[in-house]
């Protein structure tokens, strides 16, 4: 076997049936190379404290479930490794600007009840199309305008960077966003009409300061910052009644 | 579903508590002293609508050792200013793609810094020698 | 507890539950949809999908070639009238995901494209770059949100149903965050909650895919079908099991032994030359190419990684471009989990378990034997994959036989007759007291202890290949580790809010009935068919007595009892399946 060294994991603790503050709690976890910060959660939970809980599922990044912060920096855990913080210690807590559920694990309702709903995220087609009709066409360039934008996994870290949802939890935010551009610039969609109202709003592109902090941070490469501020741009057209004039498809 | 109460941690001091958002902070930070510089400019418009004396009396002012101090840091800072604000630029630009690749960011943004030193150049040279 | 009144409850929110509520709400938008998930749906395995989703589309191929291709992948043990059906529908699922905003890879003109994938005869695979699942499930997701009949309950984890008057009348799920219970009264119920790799310690599969699903339906006397058939797929990384999709191969993509030799010729799939060349060498069929690793591995010639015995899958000849274009996901997890650069290096890779192909069984329709229950997706065994499952075969089937189960539930539904609202009350209540019950317990064996015991046992004695006497250990053992569970686990976490080592607990009685499923069905198949491969007296395919299901049925604390029941041929009388041979190199798209 590799080499097994021991490293400090610190995590937050909260109990929703106790009550009160949240508490760190340390432990002495074994690693080698390839054990990931997840793998060292997964260790405790096995052999030291099974109470302890956190969120995962697929292990390689893709289905955004394990978001921490880890010392201080919002990350997926699967991707992480304690090698990189050895021999400091790592500490462990919940995504920042969520309330903390259980432990690890944070109230996420407030994106997947009211913020992605709230963005229409789906094509508005200028009209029904039948199955027997075929396929949409759409070409590389058409593709490349909103490919980027549809990788985001939903994981949350962009939420946790930015410190305007942290302040104002009104702002729909940066991954909400970036999809309601990924859908606007989709070829196949017109739906601009019925997304400008948010887009437009205070909630919608006006409440990022462009901190970036998102962009930064976010584990696939959305460049949220870039969908929300080149949308600042299309905001103030459409106020001004000449984005229809600019871009006669209603598309982004 | 059923409510279950949750603990809401304290937005107090973020901006500490990462390097990022210090960053962050001296950038927003720095509009306030080029808003100053701009009072003291506008100031000395008026001044000169006012007569020499006045105008004179401004232009006393700019040398004492205060407004050198304010004028150094206000220099500093509103460079560091112009220098984000060409580093975060590429995010308000639309997507723009070359030869199949998507235009990278520092392109654009050292086009910005050129494009700003080669402009601060060019009003020195002709404020030097009008 | 809670009551909850709905028509149809959807369990499991990846992709055939999705798919499978959006039909519900398409077919009747009055009719109420409870979509219940024990994670937030895009969290859902689907996700983790790599490779594409099948569906003839190209002038040089044909359903008789698709359905040519899954029959024989199947090594014979497909239901072809099924399989007749999915391959007809597959096109114009993948259509309707198009329509939907799937951002499927296109050619230069703007059509969609398709590409190789193993053990098929033409280009037929849709993809989206190598994340094609992920696509999938964020266009199912996003479009559900279009449809306000869909109830969704999300962090829901389904544990029972309620059965009554022979029929499916409720489901009891626990609403994680707090550890209430809640009762959903419906007409009909459509389980779509995955595999269940997770029997298994090395596997490609996320901690979710614990075959709860087919755990429930085996406690209320549905059998389970075709265990026995456990897929190994044959590139997934050596320690984590984190999958390299087939896509690689379907690309041109190569694989090695330690002599940098491409050792599949050995295996009957061969000659090497001209490659790329469909259903030889590496687009082989999933079985043989983890077969052949296995028999490399014991001639010494595989290479030691500090992870695992490994082979080495090389993609170096594709170039730069074509990797990030088409292989952007695969790239990031290979540098990512052992540090390679798919680019200048080959990528280490092994078998690890990745897709059940049997299941809860029903028919054409998705119709199971209870009444009023539902299954679709990996959870099912509706009769496509037999014996071995093409990939890309799965993608497609989950929207195909998603759309049937939507659709078929939403019309049983508005017959049937609505129960009594709190008829059930008691029967949702002995639910709730049982799982309470594995709460609270003093004393008892750690739960981590009897899942690694259930790894190590299924990995020796249900392999990749079998004898009797490993197979006879691991029932015994399996045997011995139910009672060890029902004896009592004690679990650390006492609280009822968000306790996940409650639902490990729970999850484990399923996957653990399933492994004993898996192994007594392997252990009395006396014969070697696709995955299921002996290495004792039953090395051959055996058509007069083997042609047919094996059927598992829950015997309470016992072993299952077995069953058998026959296998529809129509068109494709059994043949020897044949790979590799002579053949044209094929341009790739």
């Amino acid at each position: 076997m590799a080499d097994t060294r021991t490293i400090e994991i610190e995590v937050l603790r909260y109990n929703p049936e106790k009550g009160g503050e949240p508490h760190f709690q340390s432990f002495q976890v074994p690693f080698s190379d390839d054990t990931s910060v997840l793998q060292g959660l997964q260790y405790i939970k096995d052999h030291l404290d099974g109470s302890l809980t956190f969120r995962w599922s697929c292990r390689m990044a893709i289905c955004g479930s394990c978001g921490k912060m880890v010392n201080g920096v919002p990350e997926l855990s699967c991707h992480k490794f304690l090698r990189e913080y050895y021999p400091g210690k790592v500490r462990i807590e919940p995504l920042n600007h969520f309330p903390v559920l259980r432990d690890l694990v944070i109230d996420q309702t407030d994106f997947f009840e009211k913020k992605l709903p709230s963005i229409k995220p789906y094509v508005v087609p200028k009209e029904e199309k039948p199955v027997s009709a075929g396929t949409y066409v759409q070409t590389p360039q058409q593709f490349h305008k909103y490919y980027q934008y549809s990788q985001c996994i939903n994981c949350l870290l962009c939420y946790a960077a930015c410190p305007q949802y942290g302040l104002k939890p009104d702002f729909t935010g940066p991954a909400a966003l970036a999809l309601l551009h990924r859908y606007n610039a989709d070829s196949r969609d017109r739906g601009w009409e019925e997304r400008a109202e948010l887009l437009n709003a205070e909630e919608g592109v006006w409440g990022c300061t462009l901190v970036g902090y998102c962009s930064e941070v976010c584990p696939k490469h959305v460049d949220p910052a870039h969908a929300i501020n080149q949308n600042k741009v299309n905001s103030t057209m459409d106020y001004f009644g000449v984005r229809k004039l600019l871009m006669p498809k209603g598309g982004g | 579903m059923a409510q279950v109460r949750t603990y809401v941690r304290p937005m107090g001091g973020w901006w500490r508590r990462n390097p990022f958002f210090v960053r962050y902070m001296i950038r927003e930070a720095s509009c306030v002293f080029l808003a100053i510089y701009t009072v003291i400019l506008l100031v000395g418009l008026f001044r000169l609508s006012q007569g020499e004396s006045a105008y004179e009396s401004w232009r006393a002012a700019l040398v004492s050792p205060v407004s050198i101090v304010f004028h150094w840091v206000a220099l500093l800072t509103v460079s560091y200013h112009a220098y984000t604000w060409w580093k975060v630029s590429p995010k308000t630009a639309p997507d723009i793609r070359v030869a199949g690749r998507p235009l990278p960011d520092l392109v654009i943004a050292a086009g910005g810094w050129l494009a700003t030193i080669g402009a601060s150049v060019l009003i020195y040279l002709l404020v030097r020698w009008l | 507890m809670q009551s909850i009144q709905t028509d149809v409850v959807v369990v499991g929110g990846g992709g055939a539950g999705l798919r499978a509520a959006i039909a519900v709400a398409e077919s009747d938008p009055r009719l109420r949809v409870a979509l219940v998930s024990k994670v937030v749906p895009m969290r859902s395995h689907t996700v983790a999908a790599e490779g594409g989703s099948a569906g003839v589309i190209r002038a040089d191929d044909s359903l008789d070639h698709h359905f040519d291709d899954t029959v024989g992948g199947g090594d014979w043990l497909c239901d072809q009238d099924v399989v007749e059906y999915f391959v007809a529908h597959c096109a114009e699922e993948m259509t309707q995901l198009e329509h939907w905003g799937c951002p499927w890879s296109r050619k230069d003109d703007g059509q969609v494209n398709v590409r190789f994938f193993g053990g098929m005869k033409v280009q037929r695979t849709w993809f989206a770059a190598d994340k094609t699942g992920f696509h999938m499930l964020h266009t199912l997701f996003q479009t559900s949100h279009k449809y306000p009949s869909i109830k969704r309950y999300d962090e829901f984890f389904c544990a029972d149903l309620i059965v009554e008057d022979g029929r499916v009348q409720g489901v009891v799920a626990i609403d994680i965050a707090s550890g209430e219970f809640y009762l959903f009264e419906c007409k009909a119920a459509i389980i779509c909650t995955g595999g269940a790799g997770r029997v298994y310690g090395q596997n490609t599969n996320a901690g979710i895919v614990t075959g709860d699903g087919m755990g429930i339906a085996f406690r209320h006397g549905v059998p389970l079908r075709d265990m026995e058939f456990v897929q190994y797929h044959p590139t997934a990384l050596p320690g984590t099991g984190v999958l390299i999709t087939e896509g690689c191969r379907g690309e041109g993509g190569i694989l090695t032994n330690k002599d940098g030799y491409r050792y599949l010729q050995d295996y009957g799939l061969g000659p090497p030359d001209p490659w790329p060349r469909p259903k030889a060498m590496e687009l082989g069929p999933r079985d043989r190419l983890s077969q052949a690793f296995w028999h490399e591995e014991q001639k010494g010639r595989t290479v030691a990684t500090a992870l695992g015995q490994a082979v080495w899958l090389d993609l170096r000849h594709l170039g730069a471009a074509k990797i990030h274009e088409r292989l952007p996901l695969i790239t990031e997890v290979a540098k990512t989990f052992v540090g390679v650069d798919p680019v200048v290096s080959p990528i280490p890779v092994r078998p690890a378990v990745h897709y059940t192909m049997g299941g809860i069984p029903c028919n054409a329709h998705t119709e199971t034997p209870l009444k009023g229950l539902y299954a679709a997706g990996e959870c099912s065994s509706v009769g496509i994959h037999g014996a071995n499952r093409l990939g890309s075969n799965s993608l497609a089937e989950i929207v195909v036989f998603g759309k049937v189960a939507g659709a078929r539930a939403a019309q049983y539904s508005k017959s049937a007759p609505a129960g009594r609202p709190g008829a059930f009350r008691k029967q949702a209540e002995a639910v709730e007291s049982r799982l309470l019950g594995l709460l609270g317990r003093d004393k008892g064996e750690r739960l981590a202890t009897i899942r690694d015991e259930m790894h190590e046992t299924m990995e020796t004695g249900v392999g990749i290949f079998r004898k009797a006497d490993g197979m006879q250990a691991t029932c015994a053992k399996l045997a011995r580790l139910r009672d060890r569970y029902r004896t009592g686990l004690k679990l650390d976490d006492r609280n009822r809010a968000f306790n996940t080592e409650w639902l490990s607990a729970i999850e484990l009685g399923f996957t653990l009935e399933i492994a004993e499923a898996i192994a007594v069905s392997a252990l009395n198949r006396k014969e070697s068919r696709g995955a299921h491969t002996r290495l004792d007296e039953f090395k051959e395919r055996d058509d007069a007595s083997y042609l047919k299901h094996t059927l598992a049925y829950r015997t309470g604390d016992g072993p299952p009892r077995l069953e058998y029941s026959p296998v529809t041929i129509t068109k494709s009388a059994p043949k020897t399946r044949v790979y590799g041979g002579e053949g044209k190199k094929v341009e790739l798209t």
